[in-house]
């Protein structure tokens, strides 16, 4: 009966077609009887045909009764199904709850990986967009840029390419608003949008007369900076405000999309830069700011853009052998937009999406490990349904209907779970992408969750219930007692199973605990307690020498140091471990050191520092002298160099009193100290680093450090006070504390290490619970040899160690799976981890030891009740 | 007289089908012909009734359906009783007789 059931679901066609035949037999017979009564052969089949009636009626007919049946036994099941999930409501509510956790899980990972990499980017045809870049591959620098001349060469002679566009940003300050705002501001060719595919939601784009030499200044805006700073105000575009002493009116907002390289405030066309668009820039062949952006023509891989702009390139190399220094090494490299956005995001994707499987595997397990169980107790039931004339396969489906049911709640409860999850995924998310907000729960992600719920009832439901080998007459002759020894087999083996990938995923966790204790403990070479940063873009059409830039720093330095809870106070044009740009680095020469022909030049990160910033940020003097208010714009240039520096280039020489040039000799500065490396990146070592003293290069971009005894908004309040009396119109912000900025560095491995140490908890919780279900199971399966043991002067302890001793043996096997499992597995989080190897011997002890003493914790309540055992009570009781 | 199409009760019909397949393994057209012969043309089964009756019943489980060759040398779907329907036929007739039974003492009661 089943499996006419099964046939009319699969083999409709078939049924169908016989239908055919034996209604078409039935009016060929009445055919042959109306000729026998002496009709034409025509009118007989007509005739025939006549008192047949309607055949697509009778058809319908017998297809009803196909579905009627079909419906009816399905729902038959779940009927029974859930009388018997609402019989054992607390196991019904352990299933749920464990498959809700692994199909939540599931679902917000995949939310995530769904919404950053498998959607197609915002952008019309994304896929064709790439980012290129100039490396010069001797030095190891991956980007020097590109000119706006060599921008033109590119544009002009590349065949490959549908667009290219330039991009820089910079800060410029926007005035009109209530407060001076300082606007991250992208400066971009003017069909930038278009080669992008973008639409404004309000206004236009830019045009090409908005980048003609003299066309008055416009502005679009993003969307996030117009929500933040305009309230979504649809009014604001023909707006007219005030920057780099120029009317600048805003023509176009964006929509929300993930911008690239960076969020930005606002856009404006290359000629409204007064840096870009200075003639001098324009003409220098290494005036090389800009990033390019491409379209590719259609069909092209980014491989073979690359191949045709190296063509270019070799040509440029050898036209203008001044502007390309062989000994640099000089390339072009392209690659795809979309792959771009989502780098830093994969590896840690890659480790969630096994970890989050894992679980799944794990909760399936021992799902699939209690349906066993109750099978045992259920085995009554299901022989007498049996001997009743349910057959195998009817039963089968029951059970399978009822795993079903199991996991559709489950996938239910845990899609609830992953929604009131999304916020914080996002917020997490943010931390590695662009495209974060691009995470949601759609339809794909909707469709995830439900294949995954079926597929994952159908599995655990058909692991017991295939374990089910066990004829009725057994059972009923056992009285339902007994379990064969092959469910205790498909047991033990679920068991193992969830032991080694409870290994898995606790190695995994403890080796990313670890490398984060790592990451913290490093020393990152300078003092992060009680110190406020901040940051200030000085007005360049106010400040345009370097002694009126120098001026306004020191009066601000000397109006902040006389602030009370103001410790010391110093400017700098960046700081270690600050996320927020101002990084720079550059070659010099050393005097007496001419480099060999065709060896790349030294090359340095470079900081400008005020007297007090060593003081404040904690960096220690080595050798020499700190700046002093002596250096100054007027007297000689002087730098400080660190360790590294001196190291790398003076050996074991002393650098003080050494001169270097950044410009050829025509400027000469002398090394006046040695200071502590400071690392720029927590996780790499600390770059050979070169200061120079901002009292005497000035700087238009600085970052401010306050070390205070005062409390974070009362300094805020106080630093912007004494910035309006230094100057009304200059706006600062990025308000963090160093503390902040190392924890920001800190966060996103921290936040992957608790999601990852959450599910691994999870895993060994599920595991214990497992293994002490299983060896309780034997225990009370074996109540009656326990009992002729003792009887036969067995020891309370000799029963107490066989029953420790079996539960360790499935621990034994699931470590060793466990640990081949990881050895060839945690490779794949090498990118995540920070001085450890990924095979760390004392991470799969301690994993090993702490899995085996829960396993044994687990095992030890069902040995001592074995051990318990009254022989009298158990040898009656057979 | 012949009974209209709404007035055959599906468990009568079901019964007459069981009841006909008794006699032996019968094709759908077999099945009409030998209802129609027996009951003297009384009897006359629509075959959008039929047809529907005889797949429901073969998935009752109380007959069952094989293909064979008709007497003509055609291929056809042969019907049969299962033992379940066996069964069901006795408790079915025995359930008839005694509702007509009942009715027949009422009608001349009455």
């Amino acid at each position: 009966m089943i499996f006419r059931r099964l046939r009319s679901l699969v083999r409709k066609e078939q049924m169908e077609r016989q239908l055919d035949t034996e209604l078409q037999f039935h009016i060929d017979m009445q055919t042959n009887e109306n000729v026998r009564r002496g009709m034409s052969r025509e009118d007989a089949r007509r005739a025939a045909i006549r008192s047949f009636g309607s055949v697509d009626q009778v058809k319908d007919g017998v297809r009803d009764t196909w579905l009627v049946r079909m419906v009816e036994t399905i729902l038959q099941d779940v009927r029974y199904g859930a009388r018997t999930l609402r019989k054992n409501p607390g196991f019904t509510l352990v299933i749920v709850l464990t498959m809700a956790l692994g199909i939540g899980a599931n679902t917000a990972i995949f939310s995530v990986v769904n919404g950053v990499l498998l959607k197609p980017l915002p952008y019309e045809r994304g896929d064709e967009l790439v980012i290129v870049r100039q490396p010069q591959t001797r030095t190891d620098v991956q980007d020097i840029g590109f000119s706006p001349k060599e921008m033109d060469d590119y544009r002009v002679q590349g065949s490959t390419l549908a667009g290219l566009v330039e991009f820089h940003s910079m800060w410029f300050i926007l005035l009109g608003r209530p407060e001076p705002e300082r606007v991250q501001t992208g400066v971009v060719s003017a069909n930038f949008f278009d080669v992008l595919g973008v639409k404004p939601i309000l206004g236009r784009r830019f045009r090409s007369e908005d980048e003609k030499h003299g066309a008055p200044a416009v502005l679009i805006l993003s969307y996030p900076y117009w929500q933040r700073s305009f309230g979504g105000d649809a009014n604001v575009v023909g707006q007219t405000f005030r920057m780099n002493d120029r009317p600048h009116t805003v023509v176009g907002v964006l929509p929300p999309i993930p911008q690239f390289p960076a969020e930005m405030d606002v856009y404006m066309p290359t000629t409204a830069c007064p840096f870009r668009s200075n003639p001098r820039a324009i003409e220098n062949r290494q005036f090389r700011l800009m990033s390019a952006f491409a379209r590719t023509k259609s069909g092209v891989t980014p491989e073979q853009a690359a191949a045709d702009l190296n063509v270019v390139s070799n040509r440029l190399q050898k036209a203008y052998p001044d502007a390309y220094p062989a000994a640099n090494g000089f390339g072009i490299t392209v690659s795809a937009l979309r792959e771009e956005l989502t780098q830093d995001f994969r590896p840690t994707l890659v480790v969630l999406l096994a970890t989050a499987g894992f679980v799944l595997l794990i909760v399936c397990a021992s799902v699939a490990n209690l349906l066993v169980a109750r099978l045992v107790r259920r085995s009554r039931e299901l022989a007498v349904r049996s001997a009743l004339g349910a057959g195998r396969v009817r039963l089968l489906r029951q059970l399978l209907t009822e795993s079903t049911m199991l996991a559709a709640a489950g996938g239910a409860v845990g899609l609830l779970l992953a929604v009131f999850g999304l916020d914080l995924l996002v917020t997490f998310a943010e931390r590695f992408t662009a495209r974060a907000a691009e995470i949601t729960i759609d339809t794909r992600v909707l469709l995830f969750t439900l294949v995954m719920s079926i597929v994952t009832g159908v599995v655990f439901g058909a692991i017991p219930a295939l374990s089910e080998r066990q004829d009725v007459l057994t059972t009923l002759r056992d009285g339902g007692s007994r379990a064969t020894s092959g469910r205790h087999a498909v047991r033990a083996t679920l068991v193992v199973a969830q032991i080694a990938i409870s290994f898995m995923l606790l190695v995994g966790a403890g080796l990313m605990l670890r490398s984060l204790l790592n990451l913290q403990r490093v020393n990152p070479g300078f003092t992060v307690d009680n110190v406020l940063t901040m940051r200030i873009d000085l007005n360049f059409s106010k400040y345009q020498t370097v002694a009126t830039r120098a001026g306004v720093i020191q009066r601000l330095l000397e109006r902040l140091e006389a602030e009370p809870g103001v410790v010391s106070a110093a400017a700098s044009a960046s700081f270690p471990l600050n996320d927020d740009g101002g990084g720079f680095s550059g070659t010099f020469q050393i005097e007496g050191k001419p480099v060999p022909e065709g060896q790349p030049q030294p090359r340095a990160a470079l900081n400008l520092a005020s007297p007090d910033y060593f003081k404040t940020i904690g960096i220690p003097l080595l050798r020499g002298r700190l700046f002093t208010k002596q250096d100054h714009v007027e007297s000689p240039r002087v730098v400080i160099v660190t360790e590294r520096l001196a190291r790398t280039y003076w050996k074991d020489e002393d650098p003080i009193n050494r001169r270097i040039t950044f410009n050829n000799g025509q400027q000469w500065a002398t090394i006046v100290g040695v200071v502590g490396d400071a690392r720029t990146v927590l996780t790499e070592e600390a770059e050979a680093t070169m200061y120079g003293p901002i009292l005497q290069t000035g700087q238009l971009s600085t970052t401010w450090l306050l070390r205070t005894t005062v409390d974070q908004p009362a300094m805020e309040r106080q630093v912007r006070a004494a910035l309006r009396e230094v100057d009304a119109e200059q706006p600062v912000d990025r308000f963090r504390t160093l503390e902040q900025v190392r924890g920001a560095a800190l966060a996103p491995p921290r936040l992957t290490t608790t999601l990852v140490g959450i599910f691994a908890t999870l895993a060994l919780t599920i595991t214990a619970i497992g293994i002490g279900g299983v060896i309780a199971f034997s225990v009370s399966e074996r109540v009656q040899e326990f009992g002729v043991r003792m009887a036969l002067g067995a020891q309370r302890g000799e029963v107490l160690g066989m029953v420790l001793r079996q539960g360790l043996t499935l621990v034994a096997i699931g470590l060793v799976i466990g640990i081949a499992g990881a050895l060839a597995l945690t490779r794949l989080m090498s990118r995540l981890l920070f001085a450890i190897e990924p095979t760390d011997a004392a991470t799969f002890i301690a994993v090993s030891a702490v899995l085996a003493i829960v396993a044994l914790l687990a095992c030890f309540l069902p040995a001592r009740r074995a051990a318990s055992v009254d022989p009298l009570v158990a040898l009656r009781a057979a | 007289m012949s009974v209209p199409k709404s007035d055959l009760l599906q468990g009568t019909l079901d019964l007459i089908i069981l009841r006909t397949l008794a006699l032996g393994p019968m094709h759908g057209w077999g099945i009409s012909l030998r209802i129609q012969q027996i009951s003297e043309d009384v009897l006359r089964v629509n075959q959008g009734s039929l047809y529907p009756a005889l797949h429901r019943l073969e998935q009752q489980g109380w007959i069952q359906a094989e293909w064979g060759v008709s007497e003509n040398n055609r291929q056809a779907r042969f019907y049969s009783l299962t033992k379940k329907g066996r069964r069901q036929l006795e408790d079915e007739t025995a359930n008839w007789t005694r509702f007509a039974g009942a009715v027949a003492r009422i009608l001349e009661q009455a």
